[in-house]
């Protein structure tokens, strides 16, 4: 396929965290907010005269200080955020929006409230509770404590129109970065998909780790291009798969699976945009603040919902996210030592395979791609089974069809 | 098998060699008495020659002179087993058939039939070396705890649909099955009516205390369905249970919990899959300091309430709320008394660990009258000691405080350590949870401390909502006068783990003894016993210069103890 | 009268004996080395060939909803 336009350009942002477009915004004057978790509303903080940077530490190696300060045996995305920290990689966030939402990064957040890490003599770190549950008791509190603690926070320190008219405005601009994004991930749903895997990862980090009124007009060109872009005379791929799991913001990880010949058409993880780019509807009668706690409590897939059918459904979804991408199979990826998703991997590894005849590929990962030789032979063997099985199932089919 | 195997057995199990430096030491009569009748002086016991190799097992119990000894054996060994019998009886259906119902248990699972025959042990190893009253206050700790197993088991066997061939027992709709780390006091309202039981305190947490092999099983088999080793074993053991068809059918609903942590909230989603009945989930919020999350976890608290009327038909009853609750800060108020005791004065009568899973035990399953009638016996005892100034621990060189969670194969690790080194654990983090007086003049006041005293329940009151909770220990090491800290390093604790290196630059700072113990709650074969003792010998010799009072205690094995 | 102290003291005689048994018992730590050495292998042995329900065969879809809908969907 031709290249896509401004592909080389994103994936140049993608290489550090305090990339080119947030010096832009910086120099703008707009306040950086840091986050890590899908919990935290980055719609909230892309409010006029601020930008979101969700946390990433691209190129890390090993993280031998956060490891002092974390010990070896926790999640790799929170000692390398750490690690950059302490390097002063994040010296540019003006705020931390903080939730305790997984232990570690939890920890890393609080890290940088007590440790005084962040040289930037106005940065705070504020965290905000997140519920368990998807009821309307749990609407109420999340929007309560994103009032409290983004909201008044961002005015009180920097002076942000928080009013429901800056909401709707900040709720438009996300939802057109929403629209774009299912646009171009929509794509990925054809038969011959049209957009590789890898370059949509590429197009949907940079819309989390750049301010978004800089990359609209490039998300604009791309969609555009899409709509006659032809797919390869002959198939690169010899399968495809749903990438679904823990953190995963490492582009050259799908590429790494796309080598093996398993084009990934959907992205069902922490960074993935399923969910993640549903559009924000504001009811009648119904604040935009509420929208946006319901948007974001209802919307997440994300293995800590405690409620019975909620766990359940989960499954449903992943399933039909394999249906509705035309998937041969998933591959579940668990960052290691990420607790929620050790179990959640477990259970979808059973029963995906079992309820759903759904092939599965279960592994585990460290945050540094260290074990590609050990991931490029599981996937390798994965894509084959898939084959296998694809042929096995033709040959069935026609015997029926002689018999 | 020939005379000198049996010769050689018989040496093995029951013969304790005399100390090389005793061997040709001329026989003194006078001293030989009175070692006979007020037990040996601390530094002469050599504990550790009582051990049967690597098992734990004794070649004879301890001598502690013979007042002690008649009352260990009087009131604490035969005492107890006369009562375990009766507790049976009482806490099954009051009938024979519940003898029966305790034996098909036994044969059911491996947990009962491995496990808690062994209980006597448990008491041995918790009050090995203990005199007087320390022994005494101690030892109705232990029997707290075992009467309240025997509630909990009995409970769940007379009510079992697997022992009663799939048929459901009359009690069985009169259950509610809880996770462990869901406060009884949660169930008050319902209490003449329904009978909470937690599912995992017996099948798990209390057996790896009395018998630590039987866990393991159960953490093999989570893993054996693709769990990784790495989250919490305590987890793993939870749901491994359910992998292995370990657990019992004695009730229609359940309620669950997200404390302690991430990995228990995962937890819930396999065993809400095997249990495959109506289930509650309630969660704590995790920013509890946060006066805005307390409405909402209110409120959660009431839907659970309705939750548990839906399902079983019956009424919240307020009456039964302010009884229960009423009674229970009876235990609380006792409980700040024993802290003063413990923080001010050497005239403390329980040992580290009676003390840690007593508190821990109690406040965890809520109002019981067992509780009561300990409290009573520790009372008096304790009045004691304070009035005639008793020193209860008369060897103490260091005064520690324990931090963080504790090694569950290896919880009486202090009884060991004040033996050998003179190390009294005075008090440990989780004795200190719960620490909330249950207001009941009002609806409104009672929801509101119930809900405070649930967010700081064992394990989460200090480990999330903000650093500022864990770093409470050096507020506490100073309330309780303590010169050291044991630092428990659960390896797969990823909250604990995640603060580690803030402690090492905190204990440099402010020039504290400090001694890290890894483990690895239940799974003793990540960080075996000896072990963690090996960590504390070197301490005490290479840092801080210091003599084993009981020589005999410093390096031998018991890898293949209870 | 003499038989009844007789009885007595054949009481108090068997009682001394059997206390004096489970001293021993107590003692010697027999109740202990009988639970290592005979029972819990034993019971080792028959947990280990017991057969066990395979719970991953449970049907992981097949709950209804069972909590009413206030607690448990989004308004």
């Amino acid at each position: 396929m031709k290249d896509l336009v401004h592909i080389f350009e994103l994936e140049d942002l993608l290489q550090e965290a305090n990339n080119e477009l947030i010096r832009k915004a910086k120099d703008d004057g707009k306040k950086v907010l840091g986050y890590t978790c899908y919990f935290m509303p980055e719609v909230l903080l892309d409010l006029p005269g601020c930008v979101s940077a969700r946390l990433r530490a691209p190129r890390s190696t090993s993280p031998d200080m956060a490891t002092y300060y974390m010990s070896g045996r926790t999640c790799m995305y929170g000692r390398c955020l750490l690690e950059r920290a302490l390097e002063g990689g994040f010296n540019f966030l003006d705020a931390q929006m903080a939730t305790e939402t997984c232990t570690v990064t939890c920890r890393f957040q609080e890290h940088l409230q007590l440790m005084d890490i962040i040289q930037n003599p106005n940065f705070f770190c504020e965290f905000t509770d997140v519920p368990f549950k998807k009821n309307d008791n749990s609407i109420e509190h999340y929007e309560n404590q994103l009032k409290v603690h983004v909201l008044d926070k961002l005015h009180e320190h920097f002076g942000i129109d928080t009013s429901d008219e800056a909401l709707l405005t900040a709720i438009k601009e996300h939802n057109e970065v929403c629209r774009l994004i299912t646009e171009i991930g929509s794509y990925r749903k054809l038969d011959e998909p049209t957009i590789t895997g890898t370059e949509f990862s590429i197009i949907m980090l940079s819309t989390l780790v750049c301010p978004k009124y800089l990359i609209i007009d490039k998300l604009r060109d791309i969609a555009e291009q899409l709509k006659t872009r032809e797919p390869d005379v002959k198939k690169t791929y010899r399968c495809k798969v749903v990438l679904s799991g823990s953190e995963e913001d490492d582009p050259n990880f799908i590429k790494l699976i796309e080598e093996c010949g398993a084009l990934v058409v959907a992205d069902r993880h922490c960074y993935g945009s399923l969910p993640g780019r549903e559009e924000i509807v504001v009811k009648d009668g119904e604040s935009p603040l509420r929208a946006i706690a319901r948007h974001y409590l209802g919307t997440s897939s994300c293995p800590r919902f405690m409620e019975q059918h909620v766990m359940r459904q989960r499954k449903q979804e992943l399933a039909d996210i394999v249906k509705e991408y035309k998937a041969d199979g998933i591959i579940i990826s668990q960052m290691k030592f990420c607790e929620y998703w050790s179990y959640e991997r477990t259970i979808d590894t059973i029963v995906m395979q079992k309820e759903y005849g759904i092939p599965v590929c279960s592994i585990e990962k460290e945050y540094v791609n260290n074990a590609v030789g050990q991931l490029r032979t599981r996937f390798q063997a994965f894509v084959e089974s898939i084959e296998l099985k694809a042929l096995k199932n033709n040959d069935n089919s026609k015997k029926e069809v002689t018999a | 098998m020939k005379l000198n195997d049996i010769k050689a057995k018989y040496r093995e199990l029951f013969v304790v060699e005399k100390a090389p430096e005793d061997k040709n030491k001329p026989k003194d009569v006078k001293k030989a008495v009175k070692d006979f009748w007020y037990g040996k002086p601390h530094e002469e016991r050599r504990l550790g020659d009582l051990y049967v190799g690597d098992t734990g097992l004794y070649k004879h119990r301890e001598w502690r002179g013979v007042k002690d000894t008649m009352y260990y054996f009087n009131m604490v060994w035969l005492y107890n087993y006369a009562h375990m019998v009766t507790d049976i009886m009482k806490y099954g259906d009051g009938t024979p058939k519940s003898v029966v119902d305790f034996a098909k248990g036994v044969m059911r699972y491996r947990w009962m039939g491995q496990t808690y025959l062994t209980v006597m042990h448990w008491f041995d190893r918790g009050m090995e070396g203990m005199r007087g009253e320390a022994m005494r206050a101690s030892a109705w700790h232990y029997r707290g705890m075992v009467s309240e197993s025997i509630r909990q088991f009995q409970r769940m066997f007379v009510s079992d649909k697997k022992i009663h061939g799939g048929k459901e027992p009359e009690t069985w709709k009169k259950n509610i099955a809880h996770n462990e780390t869901v406060g009884g006091s949660f169930f008050y309202p319902f209490m003449d009516e329904l009978e909470e039981v937690p599912l995992e305190m017996i099948p798990y947490f209390v057996s790896v205390h009395v018998n630590s092999h039987t866990v393991l099983n159960y953490i093999d088999a989570a893993q054996s369905i693709g769990l990784p080793s790495d989250p919490c074993p305590m987890c793993q053991a939870e749901y491994g249970l359910f992998v292995l068809d370990d657990y019992p059918d004695f009730a229609p609903a359940m309620v669950t919990s997200n404390e302690a942590c991430d990995g228990s909230v995962a937890t819930s989603v396999l065993q809400d899959w095997f249990l495959n009945r109506p289930l509650y989930a309630l969660p704590q919020p995790m920013r509890y300091d946060d006066p805005l999350v307390q409405k909402h976890c209110q409120k959660e608290i009431e839907n659970c309430w309705k939750f548990i009327e839906e399902q079983y038909g019956i009424k919240f009853d307020w009456d039964q709320y302010v009884k229960h609750a009423e009674a229970y800060n009876k235990l609380t108020e006792f409980e700040w008394e024993k802290w003063d005791v413990a923080a001010n004065t050497p005239y403390y009568p329980i040992s580290g660990v009676a003390q840690a899973l007593y508190r821990i035990y109690y406040s965890q399953v809520g109002d019981r009258p067992i509780w009561h009638e300990m409290d009573e016996h520790v009372k008096r005892i304790m009045n004691k000691t304070v009035k005639n100034k008793i020193e209860t621990f008369p060897k103490t060189r260091h005064r520690a405080i324990a931090w963080s969670c504790a090694p569950l194969y290896y919880s009486h690790w202090c009884t060991w350590a004040y033996n050998c080194w003179g190390i009294n654990c005075v008090i440990n983090m989780d004795s200190l949870m719960f620490d909330q007086y249950l207001r009941t003049d009002t609806y409104e006041h009672a929801l509101e401390d119930l809900a405070w005293m649930n967010e700081k329940a064992p394990m989460r009151a200090m480990a999330v909502g903000g650093h500022e909770h864990i770093l409470s220990l050096f507020d506490y090491m100073e309330r309780f006068n303590c010169d050291m800290v044991i630092m428990y390093d659960q390896l797969q604790c990823k909250g604990m783990q995640g603060i580690h290196g803030v402690f090492e630059d905190e204990f440099r700072k402010r020039d504290i003894h400090a001694i890290w113990i890894p483990h690895a709650l239940p799974e003793k074969r990540t960080v075996s016993r000896k072990e963690i003792r090996q960590i504390i010998n070197d301490y005490m010799t290479t840092v801080m210069h210091e003599e084993p009072l009981d020589p005999t205690l410093v390096d031998f094995d018991d890898d293949k103890s209870w | 009268m003499k038989s009844i102290w007789k009885l007595l003291g054949k009481f108090l005689g068997f009682t001394a004996v059997v206390y004096g048994i489970l001293f021993a018992v107590f003692y010697w730590d027999l109740d202990g080395k009988f639970m290592y050495y005979i029972w819990e292998p034993m019971m080792i042995k028959r947990f280990d060939n017991m057969k066990r329900a395979d719970n991953t065969s449970i049907p992981y879809l097949q709950k209804d909803k069972v909590a009413p809908d206030e607690y448990t969907q989004i308004l």
